[in-house]
């Protein structure tokens, strides 16, 4: 019974892995376009790709000089009139910019649809801790045993390590949250029409901000006595040392978005690529070679799946733990100066 | 001259990050096979270390993508 199981859960997975390529060789139909579109398999899409390539188009909302525009997809802004396409990007017919574009794209919908997963899943933990399943007796079930190794980790191996004293406590909720909402959200880019939606600047420019703010506003006195007046330094190297300083604050979230984002595309930059090679030989030396060296790249593409299922949940872990390192480092208290050299040296350690 | 550019500093960026993790992962190996019961540890502060080479790599990387494709930001 396992063995069957097992063979058609590894069939499936198989079948997935090759799907995205006939929707590719579908697509690649017309030789008017480049043999593959690298980024538009990477950038933000006013719509939403269901199981077999069904669209759903989102809608648009603008604010041009303080009045609201609502429309339910692209195509009705461009039909009202008031809206017209220019190389792919909406703008308004009369020439005017528009100021404030809220429109609901491919990428929030993931964003959203991994903070509604996180909620659920913390929700349903909760109620059953409230029940006293898992508080007073045992955890019951897979799913609450999962859900408690992942928690133990967070707050034993994470929050607990990094977070100095009693106050690691006020962080476990963001850090445990930051974790699981950052690994749906990659992990949703293996879904075969998924959008891996960490991919997108804006989206983890967003976490790192608030990672950012909640590392300022639990600054202890001494973080920011470090910031402005560094203590035990000649007066005149302050001039120096307190740009840099200011400078870091904003240098160490820069480099959280940056590196979730970085990670996230080149993943998926490369799949795309890897799997555009069998286009780009059947463009160049005819659908036999390229038909014939699609085993090779399919077989490679489910090698680097496994690989970002792995970076997936590695990123997501990094995230945390350097939010964590980095408000453990804001609240941290230095008592006496001279026994808290080396806990100052690692703090400076830890800049990028 | 974009392409080329891109594709040395890429070409470069896998040097040194490659360099920097090697370095590491050494170290690391050293340490475990010294002392196996500090391997927890010894692996999180690898990871940790991986992580911000990797982040200084990707900024690299990052900049020849946006020289390769040629976008002005």
């Amino acid at each position: 019974m396992g063995q069957v199981l097992r063979r058609v859960i590894t069939t499936i997975l198989f079948l997935l892995v090759l799907n995205p390529v006939s929707v590719a060789a579908d697509a690649s139909g017309d030789n008017e376009e480049p043999v593959i579109d690298v980024m538009g398999k990477v950038v933000d899409h006013d719509y939403l790709e269901l199981v077999g390539g069904a669209k759903v188009y989102l809608p648009r909302i603008f604010m041009v000089d303080g009045d609201w525009y609502f429309f339910v997809n692209t195509q009705s802004a461009v039909d009202s009139g008031e809206f017209e396409m220019q190389e792919s990007a909406l703008v308004r017919a009369d020439g005017e910019s528009i100021s404030l574009d809220m429109s609901i794209t491919s990428h929030l919908m993931y964003v959203w649809f991994g903070m509604l997963l996180t909620l659920f899943i913390t929700f349903w933990a909760a109620s059953k801790y409230k029940k006293g399943v898992g508080a007073e007796t045992e955890p019951k079930g897979i799913s609450q045993n999962l859900f408690e190794v992942f928690f133990v980790f967070i707050r034993d191996d994470i929050a607990k390590e990094y977070i100095p004293g009693d106050k690691h406590k006020k962080f476990v909720n963001y850090l445990f949250s930051v974790f699981l909402a950052i690994s749906f959200m990659n992990l949703f880019g293996l879904l075969p029409w998924g959008v891996a939606t960490t991919a997108d600047l804006t989206v983890t420019a967003t976490l790192a901000a608030i990672t950012f703010f909640i590392t300022q506003w639990n600054g202890s006195k001494d973080h920011w006595q470090h910031v402005f007046m560094f203590p035990g330094v000649h007066p005149a190297m302050r001039i120096i040392l307190t740009p840099v300083e200011i400078l870091g604050l904003f240098t160490k979230p820069f480099a959280l978005a940056i590196r979730l984002f970085a990670n996230m595309l080149s993943g998926k930059i490369m799949i795309v690529c890897i799997l555009g090679l069998i286009f780009i030989f059947t463009d160049i030396f005819g659908p036999a070679v390229g038909l014939s060296s699609s085993v090779f790249w399919v077989g490679l593409t489910a090698l680097l799946y496994i690989l970002k299922a792995f970076i997936a949940l590695l990123q997501a872990y990094i995230f945390t733990l350097l939010s964590a390192v980095f408000i453990g480092m804001a609240v941290e208290e230095h008592h006496h100066e001279h026994e808290s050299e080396s806990s100052v040296a690692t703090a400076t350690d830890v800049q990028v | 001259m974009g392409f080329l550019a891109a594709g040395l500093g890429a070409g470069i960026i896998a040097i040194g990050a490659g360099i920097g993790i090697g370095m590491i992962g050494k170290s690391a190996v050293e340490s475990i096979a010294r002392q196996p019961e500090a391997s927890g540890d010894i692996r999180g502060a690898m990871i940790l270390t991986a992580a911000f080479i990797e982040g200084v790599a990707l900024f690299g990387a990052i900049v020849c993508a946006l020289l390769a494709l040629n976008i002005t930001v």
